[in-house]
Protein backbone atom coordinates (compact mmCIF):
# COMPACT_ATOMS: atom_id res chain seq x y z
CA UNK A 1 0.00 0.00 0.00
CA UNK A 2 1.71 3.15 -1.07
CA UNK A 3 1.85 6.23 1.37
CA UNK A 4 0.64 9.75 0.23
CA UNK A 5 -1.68 8.37 -2.71
CA UNK A 6 -3.81 10.83 -2.68
CA UNK A 7 -7.24 9.06 -2.89
CA UNK A 8 -10.83 10.11 -4.27
CA UNK A 9 -14.13 9.96 -2.02
CA UNK A 10 -15.17 7.15 -3.26
CA UNK A 11 -11.64 5.54 -3.23
CA UNK A 12 -11.43 6.72 0.80
CA UNK A 13 -14.52 5.04 1.88
CA UNK A 14 -13.66 1.88 -0.15
CA UNK A 15 -11.23 1.68 1.37
CA UNK A 16 -12.43 2.38 5.24
CA UNK A 17 -15.16 -0.14 4.17
CA UNK A 18 -12.15 -2.60 3.46
CA UNK A 19 -10.23 -2.19 6.59
CA UNK A 20 -13.26 -2.48 8.84
CA UNK A 21 -14.15 -5.76 7.03
CA UNK A 22 -10.87 -7.34 7.59
CA UNK A 23 -10.74 -6.10 11.64
CA UNK A 24 -14.44 -8.45 11.40
CA UNK A 25 -12.73 -11.35 10.77
CA UNK A 26 -9.36 -11.24 12.87
CA UNK A 27 -11.08 -13.08 16.08
CA UNK A 28 -10.39 -16.75 16.37
CA UNK A 29 -10.95 -18.39 19.65
CA UNK A 30 -8.13 -21.59 20.04
CA UNK A 31 -10.95 -23.61 21.50
CA UNK A 32 -8.52 -25.06 24.23
CA UNK A 33 -11.18 -22.91 26.98
CA UNK A 34 -14.46 -24.55 26.11
CA UNK A 35 -12.84 -28.12 25.40
CA UNK A 36 -11.19 -28.01 29.59
CA UNK A 37 -14.50 -26.76 30.97
CA UNK A 38 -16.56 -28.93 28.74
CA UNK A 39 -14.44 -31.73 30.23
CA UNK A 40 -14.29 -31.06 33.36
CA UNK A 41 -17.84 -30.53 33.93
CA UNK A 42 -19.09 -33.80 32.20
CA UNK A 43 -16.59 -35.63 34.15
CA UNK A 44 -17.32 -34.66 37.32
CA UNK A 45 -21.33 -34.84 36.67
CA UNK A 46 -21.36 -38.38 34.74
CA UNK A 47 -18.75 -39.39 38.36
CA UNK A 48 -21.33 -38.19 40.49
CA UNK A 49 -23.97 -39.67 38.62
CA UNK A 50 -22.09 -42.98 39.00
CA UNK A 51 -21.52 -42.06 42.83
CA UNK A 52 -24.82 -42.38 43.42
CA UNK A 53 -26.49 -44.57 40.89
CA UNK A 54 -23.88 -47.88 42.33
CA UNK A 55 -23.29 -46.59 45.61
CA UNK A 56 -19.49 -46.38 46.13
CA UNK A 57 -17.79 -42.95 47.18
CA UNK A 58 -14.68 -41.25 45.93
CA UNK A 59 -11.81 -40.28 48.16
CA UNK A 60 -12.44 -37.05 47.73
CA UNK A 61 -15.40 -34.61 45.94
CA UNK A 62 -14.63 -35.13 42.30
CA UNK A 63 -16.25 -31.21 41.98
CA UNK A 64 -12.42 -30.09 43.62
CA UNK A 65 -11.49 -30.71 40.17
CA UNK A 66 -13.12 -27.26 38.50
CA UNK A 67 -11.01 -25.44 41.41
CA UNK A 68 -7.81 -26.98 39.91
CA UNK A 69 -9.10 -26.49 36.71
CA UNK A 70 -8.79 -22.75 37.22
CA UNK A 71 -5.08 -22.86 36.89
CA UNK A 72 -4.41 -24.17 33.54
CA UNK A 73 -7.26 -21.38 32.27
CA UNK A 74 -5.43 -18.82 33.73
CA UNK A 75 -2.56 -20.09 32.23
CA UNK A 76 -3.98 -20.53 28.95
CA UNK A 77 -6.08 -17.27 29.03
CA UNK A 78 -2.70 -15.54 29.67
CA UNK A 79 -0.92 -17.24 26.90
CA UNK A 80 -3.50 -16.70 24.39
CA UNK A 81 -3.51 -12.95 25.26
CA UNK A 82 0.31 -12.82 24.40
CA UNK A 83 -0.03 -14.62 21.50
CA UNK A 84 -3.00 -12.49 20.56
CA UNK A 85 -1.97 -9.70 17.62
CA UNK A 86 -5.47 -7.94 18.37
CA UNK A 87 -7.92 -6.86 20.83
CA UNK A 88 -11.40 -6.71 19.07
CA UNK A 89 -14.18 -5.34 21.22
CA UNK A 90 -16.15 -8.79 20.92
CA UNK A 91 -13.39 -10.20 22.81
CA UNK A 92 -13.42 -7.97 25.53
CA UNK A 93 -17.09 -8.31 25.94
CA UNK A 94 -16.68 -11.48 26.20
CA UNK A 95 -13.82 -11.32 28.74
CA UNK A 96 -16.12 -9.24 31.06
CA UNK A 97 -18.98 -11.63 30.31
CA UNK A 98 -16.93 -14.63 31.63
CA UNK A 99 -15.77 -13.30 34.14
CA UNK A 100 -18.85 -12.21 35.45
CA UNK A 101 -19.96 -15.84 34.78
CA UNK A 102 -17.41 -17.30 36.66
CA UNK A 103 -18.23 -15.11 39.77
CA UNK A 104 -21.73 -16.12 39.91
CA UNK A 105 -20.81 -19.59 39.94
CA UNK A 106 -18.90 -19.00 43.18
CA UNK A 107 -21.98 -16.90 44.50
CA UNK A 108 -24.48 -19.00 43.58
CA UNK A 109 -22.20 -21.77 45.64
CA UNK A 110 -21.59 -19.99 48.18
CA UNK A 111 -25.43 -19.18 48.45
CA UNK A 112 -25.73 -22.97 48.78
CA UNK A 113 -23.40 -23.76 51.25
CA UNK A 114 -25.67 -21.29 53.42
CA UNK A 115 -28.91 -22.43 52.31
CA UNK A 116 -28.88 -26.10 52.55
CA UNK A 117 -27.94 -25.88 56.22
CA UNK A 118 -30.44 -23.31 57.35
CA UNK A 119 -33.43 -25.63 55.05
CA UNK A 120 -32.79 -28.45 57.08
CA UNK A 121 -32.86 -26.85 60.37
CA UNK A 122 -36.14 -25.59 59.38
CA UNK A 123 -37.59 -28.62 58.34
CA UNK A 124 -35.87 -30.66 60.79
CA UNK A 125 -38.10 -28.69 63.13
CA UNK A 126 -41.36 -28.65 61.00
CA UNK A 127 -40.85 -32.40 60.84
CA UNK A 128 -40.99 -32.64 64.73
CA UNK A 129 -43.75 -30.55 64.91
CA UNK A 130 -45.89 -32.14 62.31
CA UNK A 131 -45.06 -35.85 63.25
CA UNK A 132 -46.09 -38.16 60.68
CA UNK A 133 -46.71 -35.32 58.03
CA UNK A 134 -43.01 -35.46 56.43
CA UNK A 135 -41.91 -32.83 53.87
CA UNK A 136 -40.20 -34.69 51.44
CA UNK A 137 -38.70 -31.18 49.97
CA UNK A 138 -34.30 -32.18 48.54
CA UNK A 139 -33.26 -29.01 47.08
CA UNK A 140 -30.09 -30.38 45.80
CA UNK A 141 -32.68 -31.49 42.61
CA UNK A 142 -33.66 -27.83 42.47
CA UNK A 143 -29.91 -26.76 42.77
CA UNK A 144 -28.68 -28.45 39.29
CA UNK A 145 -31.52 -25.49 37.18
CA UNK A 146 -29.42 -22.71 38.78
CA UNK A 147 -26.62 -24.33 37.65
CA UNK A 148 -27.58 -24.77 34.51
CA UNK A 149 -29.67 -21.23 33.75
CA UNK A 150 -26.34 -19.42 34.54
CA UNK A 151 -24.18 -21.94 32.36
CA UNK A 152 -26.66 -21.15 29.55
CA UNK A 153 -26.04 -17.31 29.56
CA UNK A 154 -22.45 -16.44 28.65
CA UNK A 155 -22.75 -19.73 26.16
CA UNK A 156 -25.71 -18.30 24.41
CA UNK A 157 -24.09 -14.78 24.53
CA UNK A 158 -20.69 -15.60 23.14
CA UNK A 159 -22.47 -17.79 20.93
CA UNK A 160 -24.74 -15.05 19.29
CA UNK A 161 -21.82 -12.38 19.74
CA UNK A 162 -19.33 -14.33 17.48
CA UNK A 163 -21.97 -15.91 15.77
CA UNK A 164 -20.96 -19.81 16.58
CA UNK A 165 -23.95 -21.45 16.07
CA UNK A 166 -22.80 -24.78 18.09
CA UNK A 167 -22.06 -22.83 20.92
CA UNK A 168 -25.47 -20.98 20.70
CA UNK A 169 -27.37 -24.39 20.18
CA UNK A 170 -25.23 -25.85 22.67
CA UNK A 171 -26.58 -22.92 25.30
CA UNK A 172 -30.29 -23.15 24.44
CA UNK A 173 -30.30 -26.95 24.81
CA UNK A 174 -28.77 -26.05 28.25
CA UNK A 175 -31.67 -24.01 28.92
CA UNK A 176 -34.20 -26.30 27.91
CA UNK A 177 -32.37 -29.00 30.01
CA UNK A 178 -32.57 -26.30 32.98
CA UNK A 179 -36.39 -26.28 32.70
CA UNK A 180 -36.73 -30.08 32.72
CA UNK A 181 -34.61 -30.63 35.62
CA UNK A 182 -36.55 -28.62 37.93
CA UNK A 183 -39.07 -31.53 37.55
CA UNK A 184 -36.40 -34.65 37.95
CA UNK A 185 -34.73 -36.35 39.98
CA UNK A 186 -31.45 -35.61 41.28
CA UNK A 187 -29.55 -38.30 39.11
CA UNK A 188 -31.30 -37.45 36.03
CA UNK A 189 -30.47 -33.65 36.84
CA UNK A 190 -26.38 -34.81 36.76
CA UNK A 191 -27.16 -36.54 33.47
CA UNK A 192 -28.96 -33.58 31.83
CA UNK A 193 -25.48 -31.28 32.89
CA UNK A 194 -23.30 -33.81 31.50
CA UNK A 195 -25.01 -33.55 27.94
CA UNK A 196 -25.27 -29.72 28.27
CA UNK A 197 -21.84 -29.48 29.38
CA UNK A 198 -20.64 -31.55 26.38
CA UNK A 199 -23.25 -29.73 23.84
CA UNK A 200 -22.53 -26.15 25.16
CA UNK A 201 -18.62 -26.27 25.70
CA UNK A 202 -16.91 -29.84 24.60
CA UNK A 203 -18.80 -30.24 21.13
CA UNK A 204 -18.33 -26.33 20.26
CA UNK A 205 -14.55 -26.27 21.72
CA UNK A 206 -13.34 -29.33 19.24
CA UNK A 207 -15.02 -27.54 16.66
CA UNK A 208 -13.28 -24.15 17.36
CA UNK A 209 -9.91 -26.13 17.93
CA UNK A 210 -10.04 -27.94 14.60
CA UNK A 211 -11.01 -24.09 12.97
CA UNK A 212 -8.35 -22.97 14.47
CA UNK A 213 -5.94 -25.35 13.71
CA UNK A 214 -6.89 -25.40 10.03
CA UNK A 215 -6.21 -21.74 9.63
CA UNK A 216 -3.16 -21.99 11.46
CA UNK A 217 -1.79 -24.65 8.81
CA UNK A 218 -3.20 -22.37 5.92
CA UNK A 219 -1.72 -19.58 7.39
CA UNK A 220 1.58 -21.42 7.64
CA UNK A 221 1.13 -22.63 3.96
CA UNK B 1 -19.64 24.90 2.31
CA UNK B 2 -17.46 22.31 2.17
CA UNK B 3 -15.29 21.41 5.24
CA UNK B 4 -11.87 20.13 4.16
CA UNK B 5 -10.76 16.96 4.63
CA UNK B 6 -8.05 15.79 7.21
CA UNK B 7 -5.07 15.97 5.15
CA UNK B 8 -3.44 13.28 8.03
CA UNK B 9 -6.05 10.79 7.19
CA UNK B 10 -6.98 12.10 3.57
CA UNK B 11 -3.42 9.62 3.07
CA UNK B 12 -4.19 5.83 1.87
CA UNK B 13 -1.82 4.10 4.36
CA UNK B 14 -2.79 6.53 7.21
CA UNK B 15 -6.61 6.30 6.25
CA UNK B 16 -6.29 2.33 6.33
CA UNK B 17 -4.27 2.20 9.85
CA UNK B 18 -7.01 4.11 11.30
CA UNK B 19 -10.33 2.53 9.95
CA UNK B 20 -8.33 -0.70 11.12
CA UNK B 21 -7.98 0.47 14.38
CA UNK B 22 -11.49 2.08 14.64
CA UNK B 23 -12.75 -1.45 15.03
CA UNK B 24 -10.58 -2.86 16.74
CA UNK B 25 -9.43 -1.92 21.15
CA UNK B 26 -5.76 -2.79 20.41
CA UNK B 27 -3.75 -3.91 17.63
CA UNK B 28 -0.10 -4.77 17.15
CA UNK B 29 2.42 -3.11 14.73
CA UNK B 30 2.38 -6.76 12.41
CA UNK B 31 -1.03 -7.13 12.33
CA UNK B 32 -1.55 -3.62 11.14
CA UNK B 33 1.39 -4.08 8.50
CA UNK B 34 -0.10 -7.59 7.40
CA UNK B 35 -3.68 -6.50 7.00
CA UNK B 36 -2.48 -3.04 4.97
CA UNK B 37 0.12 -5.06 2.90
CA UNK B 38 2.84 -2.35 3.76
CA UNK B 39 6.40 -2.35 4.02
CA UNK B 40 7.62 -2.06 8.08
CA UNK B 41 9.45 0.93 7.21
CA UNK B 42 6.78 2.89 5.42
CA UNK B 43 3.86 2.21 8.32
CA UNK B 44 6.15 3.29 11.04
CA UNK B 45 6.51 6.48 9.55
CA UNK B 46 2.86 6.91 9.03
CA UNK B 47 2.21 5.44 12.39
CA UNK B 48 4.60 8.06 13.71
CA UNK B 49 2.73 10.79 12.03
CA UNK B 50 -0.62 9.42 13.30
CA UNK B 51 0.90 9.82 16.71
CA UNK B 52 2.09 12.91 16.32
CA UNK B 53 -1.27 14.27 15.47
CA UNK B 54 -2.97 12.66 18.62
CA UNK B 55 -4.83 10.01 17.00
CA UNK B 56 -3.21 7.06 17.87
CA UNK B 57 -1.45 5.71 21.04
CA UNK B 58 1.68 3.65 20.38
CA UNK B 59 2.46 1.37 23.44
CA UNK B 60 6.09 -0.52 23.40
CA UNK B 61 6.53 -3.34 25.77
CA UNK B 62 8.54 -6.56 25.58
CA UNK B 63 6.53 -9.78 25.01
CA UNK B 64 7.87 -12.84 25.53
CA UNK B 65 11.22 -11.10 26.04
CA UNK B 66 10.96 -9.53 22.73
CA UNK B 67 9.93 -5.69 22.05
CA UNK B 68 6.68 -5.26 21.03
CA UNK B 69 4.75 -2.43 19.18
CA UNK B 70 0.90 -2.06 19.82
CA UNK B 71 -1.64 0.66 18.49
CA UNK B 72 -4.82 2.28 19.64
CA UNK B 73 -7.12 4.87 18.47
CA UNK B 74 -7.31 8.02 21.22
CA UNK B 75 -10.97 10.18 21.56
CA UNK B 76 -9.24 12.28 19.05
CA UNK B 77 -8.40 9.91 16.43
CA UNK B 78 -12.27 8.45 16.92
CA UNK B 79 -13.58 12.37 16.51
CA UNK B 80 -11.24 13.30 13.38
CA UNK B 81 -12.19 9.82 11.61
CA UNK B 82 -16.05 10.60 12.29
CA UNK B 83 -15.32 13.79 10.90
CA UNK B 84 -13.65 12.38 7.80
CA UNK B 85 -16.62 10.21 7.07
CA UNK B 86 -18.95 12.99 7.46
CA UNK B 87 -17.19 14.85 5.08
CA UNK B 88 -16.52 12.43 2.74
CA UNK B 89 -20.63 11.64 2.70
CA UNK B 90 -21.51 15.66 2.00
CA UNK B 91 -19.03 15.47 -0.77
CA UNK B 92 -20.59 12.11 -2.44
CA UNK B 93 -24.05 13.48 -1.94
CA UNK B 94 -23.42 16.48 -3.96
CA UNK B 95 -21.20 14.63 -7.12
CA UNK B 96 -24.14 12.16 -6.97
CA UNK B 97 -26.93 13.45 -9.16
Amino acid sequence: MSTEKQLTEQESLQLIQQMINKAKGSYHDTGIGPILWGSIITFCSLVTFAEIQFRFNMPFDVWLLTLFAIVPQVFISIREGKMRKVLNYEEVALGYIWTCFGISIFLLIHINTNLVPQLNTIFTDYNTLKGPHEITFDYASYSTAFFLLLFGIPSILTGAITKFTPMLYGGILCWVCCVISVYTGVKTDLLLMALSAMAMWLIPGIILRRKYLNKRECSKN
Amino acid sequence: MFKELDPILHSQLRLAVMSLLISVKEADFIFIREKTNSTAGNLSVQVQKLKEAGYIDVIKEFKDNYPNTSCKITKKGILAFEDYVKALQQYLQVKQP
